[in-house]
């Protein structure tokens, strides 16, 4: 059966959500798969299924910047998305797609992976479920079940608004706000960086259709969408409008855990150790430390602050014995520990890679 | 327990199965049902990172969500097997959602219910060896190689 293809072009943002959505609830057995593309007319924040939006998001911020937040049914992390994304949705019949997610995902990735490498960008998938050009990120997933329907989502990245994406996170402090525009500076990439100009929508969706038709050797027919399913687009909205109203902000975090591609995590974790307690704030990269930052008071601490300490942690895998290795030979000619000893340092270094690991499941 | 395995899946023949949704029912003393995943299902699903169970007192009817799952950006509902009201919920599974890759049919079930058209409801489910049978047909049909467990699985 042929693939119904849906081109929406500019939409209103809850409606670049709400398409695959409605799609999903208005699935019945002889509605053929459809893949739908569209792109906001404006920016919002969407948040995955299992988030919530007043601990992922600044709101008094996203309300004064008249930013909408959605909660949409798929998973995954906090994104923005705006005018400068494509937005990719597959609505398919169950038995149309891989049974196992991660098969699932690398199907829907590859004509992505091929569009971009059409236009002269070296995209690989990233496992389980990113597309990276040399350590970057260039496109973000999501999946889910929507009614009976199996959703599969990813967009192509034209340019990304760092800054309104930097303010609008619900972060614990100034030095974490610093790291995440760093991070997102250096390990996001767009069309608009890898190539300096941005290819012609029209084209990209053009090289798109012609490898998704690659990928899954059937044929497309333009297609619109039903009244039944513009109904359950209309339905969706209502819901979220109402929810958006019911979103209370919560004050900013002590501890906080934020992801900028799979591989590159931030984290502040503040560690109660014997006597008192040991603040953090780091950027890892593959579990390594790309960036430190101390604060550490056991009441009698005569330490002003933690620079050569930090130095020397630089570089170092989050893993008990290299830490501790580091961290001994570091005091052996430093004598002032903050009053903790070596296993209360670790403790708290560590804490960071075993939420990353709580929180995805994964080393 | 006895169980069969398939490429390395799990399938013990005292349950009742729901192959096409891949859950099972246990049936307790007391009247009411225990529900879980398959084996096949966290296999399927990956690393279960977030499981929310609907609450105690909400009444299903088979077919519908008992509990909703995340597995590496993967949102999917578990289906009810049966018909019938919640009365308890796997509390472990809020702090930890992995229990269902660990232990799929001990630990990591999602919900008991007390059943409401259970006789005819087990006569749309498959159990012993005839849900071995129906679960080989799937494992080929889904071309399934081989279950993957997580550190720290159930050992069978």
């Amino acid at each position: 059966m042929p693939i119904r293809w849906i081109d929406a072009g500019t939409v209103s943002d809850l409606r670049s959500q709400s398409i695959y959505h409605g799609l999903g609830y208005a699935q019945e057995r002889r509605t053929p798969d459809t893949i739908v593309l569209a792109t906001p007319e404006s920016p919002y924040l969407c948040v995955g299924h299992f988030q919530d939006p007043a601990r992922e998001l600044d709101l008094e911020f996203c309300r004064k910047s008249g930013l909408p937040v959605i909660r949409r049914e798929t998973g995954g992390g906090t994104v923005l998305i705006d005018s400068g994304q494509l937005f990719v949705q597959w609505v398919f019949q169950r038995e149309s797609l891989p049974r196992k997610v991660e098969q699932r995902f690398e199907t829907f990735i590859k004509p992505i992976v091929e569009t971009y490498s059409f236009f002269g960008i070296d995209a690989k998938l990233y496992p389980v479920n990113d597309i990276h050009v040399n350590g970057r990120k260039i496109c973000g997933t999501g999946a889910g079940t929507i009614g009976e329907a199996e959703v599969v989502t990813g967009n192509f990245l034209f340019d990304f608004d760092t800054e309104k994406m930097v303010q609008a996170l619900n972060l614990p402090g100034e030095v974490f706000r610093e790291q995440t525009r760093e991070s997102l500076n250096k390990y996001l990439t767009t069309f608009g960086k890898e190539k300096r100009s941005q290819p012609d929508r029209k084209e990209v969706i053009e090289v798109y259709m012609a490898q998704c038709r690659k990928v899954l050797g059937r044929d497309f027919f333009d297609g619109n969408l039903t009244e039944k399913e513009s109904k359950e687009m209309e339905l969706i909205e209502e819901k979220w409008r109402e929810e958006a109203g019911h979103f209370i902000p919560l004050s900013r975090p002590e501890e906080r855990l934020l992801k900028i591609h799979a591989g590159v995590w931030i984290g502040q974790m503040k560690h109660a150790a014997r006597g008192g307690f040991i603040e953090s704030v780091i950027r890892m990269n593959e579990n390594r430390i790309e960036f430190i930052k101390l604060k550490a008071d056991a009441g009698n601490a005569t330490a002003k602050d933690w620079n050569g300490l930090e130095t020397s942690l630089t570089g170092a895998v989050l893993e008990r014995e290299q830490l501790s290795d580091r961290l001994a030979k570091y005091f052996s000619s430093h004598r002032e520990q903050g009053g903790f000893h070596i296993d209360d340092w670790v403790e708290a270094l560590l804490r960071i890679r075993n939420e990353k690991k709580r929180v995805t499941g994964r080393e | 327990m006895s169980h069969e395995k398939i490429n390395e899946c799990v399938i013990p023949k005292d349950l009742h199965y729901s192959v096409e949704d891949n859950t099972w029912v246990r049936l307790n003393e007391d009247g009411t049902v225990t529900v879980g995943m398959t084996d096949i299902a966290q296999h399927l699903a990956g690393p279960i990172l977030h499981a929310k169970a609907k609450g105690a007192g909400t009444d299903r009817k088979k077919g519908k969500p008992i509990a909703t799952v995340e597995s590496g950006k993967w949102v999917g509902p578990v289906k009810s097997p049966v018909s019938g009201v919640i009365t308890e919920v796997n509390e472990k599974l809020a702090g930890d959602a992995q229990l269902i890759n660990r232990s799929p049919y001990r630990e990591g079930w999602v919900v008991k219910m007390k059943p409401e058209a259970l006789d005819a409801e087990l006569k749309e489910m498959v159990t012993g060896d005839q849900a071995v049978a129906a679960y080989k047909a799937k494992i080929e049909r889904d071309n399934i190689k081989a279950c993957n467990h997580i550190e720290g699985s159930d050992t069978y």
